[in-house]
């Protein structure tokens, strides 16, 4: 089964995952951090999210980049948080310069699917606002995580968008 | 409380007056006593600091509006990443204390939780 959570930040879609694959994996859980600990905020973050995952029981992966270089040391589910920041690190270097990331993460995430019982995508819909103001790679970007949102959506089982903590489905069924 | 949430100008006052509100029922101060509060959003960005008192107070009205602010590109300047979180995990927290939550989607009222 595999499943893509989106919605908005700080709606509740990393508590929600989390419940989500303790009720779907017992054994081996995998959380895989796609974000760069860069600065305090991120630091900050990152620490936030790994509290929340204390009881849990998960081995967590740093894999900022690379998806499909992964392998994970027992079948089991696991957790990607967040295609967001995995298509920023794939598109941008730290110059700034740009490449289209979709096919290698797309490749990654089908060896990845290949590794488990159970994978989880948490991604968000940075579609949702307008602004005359974002830049030619701003909306480079938006394009880009739109279409592997979309290319998710429809290769995968269950789609759920979180509004306010609450789960509404977008395809598939809800499994808590 | 029912809590009513959408983009802005998706409708959600009108539903509050389709429910029998009218504007003299309607408030922006949190402090008033008046029983609907429109605008959660806007007290929260002007002061993040403002959310653990809010809470208390909001699951005290009738009706609390809020404009879902968490799509869309994350903000360049820290303060409205910092007060886009904010609202988000308030109105998570309100959602879950709240006896309707309601999203409107171009006018058309969705009930989420009931």
């Amino acid at each position: 089964m595999n499943i893509l959570l989106t919605g908005g930040s700080a709606c509740g879609k990393s508590t929600y995952a989390e419940k989500l694959i303790s009720t779907l994996e017992n054994e081996h859980r995998y959380y895989i951090a796609t974000m760069r600990p860069y600065d305090d905020e991120c630091i900050k973050k990152i620490e936030r999210h790994r509290k929340q995952r204390e009881s849990g029981r998960f081995i967590t992966i740093e894999q900022p980049v690379s998806i499909g270089s992964l392998i994970l040391p027992h079948r089991g589910t696991a957790l990607l948080e967040c295609m967001c920041n995995l298509c920023a690190n794939e598109m941008f270097d730290e110059s700034g310069n740009m490449r289209d990331p979709f096919d290698d993460i797309i490749n990654g995430i089908e060896k990845l699917k290949a590794q488990c019982r159970h994978l989880i995508v948490v991604t968000n819909d940075v579609g949702g606002e307008y602004s005359a103001e974002y830049d030619s790679t701003t909306n480079a970007y938006i394009q880009t995580l739109g279409a592997l949102n979309a290319h998710l959506a429809s290769d995968f089982d269950c789609v759920y968008e979180l509004v306010c903590s609450i789960p509404l489905v977008l395809k598939g069924e809800l499994l808590i | 409380m029912i809590l009513i949430i959408g983009s802005a100008a998706s409708g959600k006052k009108e539903y509050v007056k389709s429910l029998g509100y009218t504007d003299a029922d309607i408030s922006c101060d949190f402090h008033d006593d008046r029983p609907v509060l429109y605008g959660l959003e806007t007290i929260v960005f002007a002061d993040t600091t403002l959310c653990d008192e809010l809470a208390t107070v909001l699951l005290s009205k009738e009706v609390v509006i809020c404009c879902e602010v968490g799509s869309g590109i994350i903000p360049a300047e820290k303060g409205n990443r910092e007060a886009r979180e904010a609202t988000g995990r308030l109105c998570a927290l309100l959602a879950k204390k709240a006896d309707k939550v309601v999203r409107l989607v171009c006018g058309i009222p969705i009930v989420i939780k009931e």
